[in-house]
């Protein structure tokens, strides 16, 4: 049986903070917190993969004691073993100090077949972790995954990139970042919401992975925020003239200057 | 005293509000305008999720929650259907709940899994054309006929009649006995001389197949008679008492659903020059709407509570009914108040949410049945002092 480790972050509720326009920085205390959703989609392959053909999936998240209240959705998703990894000397992290202290609890908690991570969470959206997971653990990372299918310790994995298609082949043990696109989360079952509730979340402090209190916090975070700004995306209308003849080659020409049609 | 939602019951109410959200909003307007059942991969997907088997045990393929939850995750679909939630709720609560409290191990090793896992819908049916309120003077008879019953007659207004396939059905053994003489059978849809009649065409609870039964010499085998033969009148009474709260909190969910939409409206419309709900008139309506659904909630969870607990529930459930439905009607009433013409057209689905509330007030016993039970528990009371 597989051994699957997924990374699940609580995060505000980016669809009810109030969120700064000007600073860029989000009310925390005005949200409510969720399971950051690429998370709920790594949560869905490892969970698909038990379905298929049985896997032990541990919940793994870093953060405050109330970090623990993902725990118990991801447990009410369907995980079986639920790890906070959690100590003040953590606070102020940064995504390296983060990938650092995640990397260490693994290790302990390993060995695991597949790690499955979200690809970005929505507060700070750097999408580091998993490629810094990778790096400190020495496992090949896969991202944009379609689709894929393990079987005597082999992963085949269709992705799709940009407007190319792969398929490749890797051994495991692997790391996957997946993202909305990649799956649809179930709903939970019911019963399994009923079970949740008497899930025992362990907790790991940093006594327990090592290291130093200089390579975590604050202390540990090379990464200065200097600026935040809010993105916006606008659609302008652009009218093709001419018959249709010259019409599909004005949008063929368009599609192949950006890049979505080559030949 | 903890009036605060546990973990279990938020995630129950997070999970079934996404499932509604999600998988039956789409539904929630084609049901009603077409009068049809929801497609049979989104009842199987319920019963995936466990919501044909909320309160039934682990082992018989159930959620095994408590009657909180129950009430929550029926407010959370009837703010999206109230045909759907009435489809579950009846299902639930007076079909397999009643099985499970009262069935043999025959009947559940029978019918428990099916039920619970949605595999077969059931219904429950006392009411006929000539006994409504007055239940004990039901006509369909049953008799005994060697090892079985031969059961006869008709049944009228049965919800999940035309989707489902398992019915608790009450009819007479002796028809002097009144109450004392009736029994609860437990029959299939496929039993030769079991017969759809028609669909009602309804003012709403659309999406819900409510039909008539007919009863042609069904020979019902004698284990299938629920508990003892001349129980079956206590039987109905007790599944009704979790059959109410069902349909409070059903009542509960339309309303929050008129409600919501009603002051997402008056937030958004302006005349004027300033929102509509920034006036006082309008203002008011959405005050008494919100106090109106907080109370009816609490009374549904104090019902629940009690039955949770073990203790006498009976007139607790019919208060919160009684209440639950008129505040609905209310809600409904003045939420398409304040949408003005935009509420009386079919476009928006305030007008199907006032439909829809109006039945919470006549099924399962109107609300003038609760104040008669409600009223002889306060003489019973005062009678002693």
């Amino acid at each position: 049986m597989l051994s699957i480790l997924v990374c699940v972050k609580q995060v505000p509720d980016a669809g009810r903070a109030v969120f700064d326009a000007k600073t860029g920085v989000i009310d925390r205390a005005s949200a409510g917190n969720i399971v950051n959703p690429d998370d709920l989609h790594a949560l869905e392959t490892a969970l698909s993969i038990k379905d298929a053909g049985g896997a032990r999936v541990t919940a793994l998240s870093m953060g405050p004691p109330r970090a623990r209240e993902a725990l118990y959705e991801a447990a009410a998703y369907g995980a079986d073993r639920c790890v906070l990894l959690c100590d003040p000397r953590f606070a102020g992290s940064d995504s390296l100090a983060t990938s650092r202290a995640l990397a260490r609890a693994i290790r302990k908690l390993g060995p695991f077949d597949l790690i499955v991570t979200g690809r970005e969470a929505i507060d700070g959206n750097t999408g580091h972790v998993s490629y810094q997971l990778s790096e400190l653990l020495g496992l090949p990372l896969v991202t944009r995954i379609h689709r894929f299918h393990i079987e005597n310790g082999r992963a085949t994995i269709e992705r799709l990139y940009g407007h190319e298609y792969q398929k490749i082949r890797a051994a495991l043990p692997l790391i996957f970042a997946v993202g909305r696109d990649d799956n649809r989360v179930r709903f939970p079952r019911l019963a399994d919401i009923a079970l949740s509730s008497g899930t025992v979340v362990e907790e790991l402090s940093m006594d327990d992975i090592g290291g130093d209190a200089a390579e975590y916090g604050l202390a540990g975070s090379p990464t200065v925020v200097v600026d935040t700004r809010v993105f916006s995306h606008t659609r302008s209308r652009n009218p093709i003239e001419g018959d249709t003849a010259e019409k599909a080659e004005a949008i063929v020409q368009r599609l192949k200057k950006h890049g979505i049609l080559r030949y | 005293m903890d009036l605060s939602l546990n973990g279990t019951q938020l995630m129950v109410r997070k999970a079934v509000r996404a499932f509604a959200r999600e998988a039956l909003e789409e539904w929630a307007g084609a049901l009603d305008r077409e009068s049809r059942a929801l497609p049979p991969e989104v009842t199987a997907e319920m019963g995936r999720i466990n919501l044909w088997g909320i309160q039934a045990p682990a082992e018989y393929g159930g959620a095994a929650l408590d009657s909180i939850s129950y009430a929550i995750a029926i407010e959370e679909l009837s703010r999206v259907s109230a045909a759907v939630g009435l489809g579950v709720t009846v299902h639930n609560s007076v079909c397999l709940a009643p099985l499970l409290k009262f069935g043999s191990a025959g009947q559940l090793e029978r019918y428990a899994r099916d039920l619970a896992s949605g595999r077969k819908i059931g219904g429950f049916t006392v009411t006929e054309p000539q006994a409504g309120s007055d239940a004990a003077s039901i006509r369909t008879t049953a008799v005994p006929d060697g090892d079985r019953y031969l059961v006869n007659g008709q049944k009228t207004f049965v919800t999940n009649g035309g989707t489902g396939e398992v019915f608790l059905v009450a009819a007479t053994l002796d028809p002097r006995k009144k109450a004392g003489g009736i029994a609860v059978f437990i029959m299939e849809k496929s039993m030769p001389g079991f017969e759809v009649g028609k669909i009602e065409d309804m003012m709403g609870m659309r999406g819900n197949m409510v039909s008539e039964l007919y009863f042609n010499n069904v020979r019902v085998p004698k284990e299938n008679v629920l508990g003892r033969p001349g129980d079956g009148f206590k039987i109905s009474m007790q599944a009704l008492d979790m059959g109410r709260i069902g349909i409070a909190a059903q009542a509960l969910g339309i309303g929050m659903a008129a409600y919501e939409a009603a002051a997402r409206y008056a937030a958004g419309r302006r005349q004027f020059g300033r929102p509509i709900g920034s006036f006082q008139g309008v203002a008011f309506k959405l005050a008494e709407m919100k106090t109106g659904l907080d109370a009816a909630r609490f009374l549904i969870y104090r019902a629940a509570h009690l039955k949770d607990r073990g203790l006498p529930y009976s007139v607790e459930s019919a208060m919160c009914k009684r209440y639950a439905s008129s505040v609905a009607m209310d809600v409904c009433r003045e939420a398409l108040q304040v949408f003005g013409g935009y509420g009386y057209v079919k476009d928006l689905p305030v007008e199907r949410y006032f439909r829809d509330a109006k039945i919470t007030e006549i099924y399962e016993g109107t609300s003038e049945v609760m104040n008669i039970i409600i009223g002889n528990a306060i003489m019973k009371e005062f009678e002693r002092m």
